[in-house]
């Protein structure tokens, strides 16, 4: 596939997708994780195997996700006690 | 030819740098480690085209979103031309579709700066072991 034809490709996407506001937009993290933990340990494990790989993207993938979870909960309760 | 070595191995990272921008992990296919450049390559992409497709063309936007744009660019010269064309043809996003577009756009690209850095960096190591450094 030539550059040019990734371009059009690419440039054929003219029009956002809808998408809702509702507590499911925070699924959109996860692809997001997923990609960074696999990026990231792809340029740090010494050596690339299926099963290491996995395990340890795996790991980081749900470090990520944990993170985020208590820094939601955090926000959440310092909002409460503010509002409250 | 100490001198020679040298300026051969700046060729080398230089074009392993280059390389890693202009396609994500193409950088690690020149160090000869395919595996890893066919995960940054797919995580990557996959990335970036979602972005692509939550939000449209309209998310990459230099004039607009200029800190956003330094960050999508890492991606891919190509950012460049689709930059232009969403600058030049007034296409436009709001709302989340946006926001999401761009988190994603701008984090494949600075996933991929993480790779060029190590792209650059195993060839450095490579070049290092030859010369015997």
């Amino acid at each position: 596939m030539s550059p040019m034809a990734v371009f059009v490709v690419v440039a054929a996407f003219t029009r956002p997708e809808q998408i809702g506001t509702g507590p499911a937009m925070m699924l959109w993290v996860l692809p997001l994780a997923a990609s960074i933990a696999i990026v990231y340990k792809a340029t740090k494990v010494p050596k690339i195997t299926a099963r290491s790989f996995i395990k340890e993207s795996a790991v980081l993938f749900g470090s990520i996700v944990v993170f985020v979870f208590v820094s939601m909960i955090v926000g959440f309760v310092l909002t409460w006690l503010i509002v409250e | 030819m100490p001198r020679s070595s040298a300026s051969n191995n700046l060729v080398l990272l230089l074009t392993v740098g280059l390389a890693a921008w202009v396609v994500p992990g193409a950088g690690h296919i020149l160090v000869n480690e395919k595996k890893r450049a066919l995960i940054i390559f797919t995580a990557i992409v996959l990335t970036f085209g979602i972005g692509i497709f939550v939000g449209s063309v309209a998310v990459i936007n230099p004039v607009g979103d200029k800190p956003w744009y330094v960050a999508q660019i890492m991606n891919s010269p190509m950012v460049a031309a689709i930059g232009h064309l969403t600058t030049t043809r007034g296409y436009a996003v709001f709302g989340w579709p946006k926001e999401v577009g761009q988190i994603y756009t701008s984090t494949a690209g600075l996933l991929n700066l993480l790779c060029i850095v190590n792209a650059v960096y195993l060839a450095y190591l490579r070049g290092a072991q030859k010369t015997g450094d």
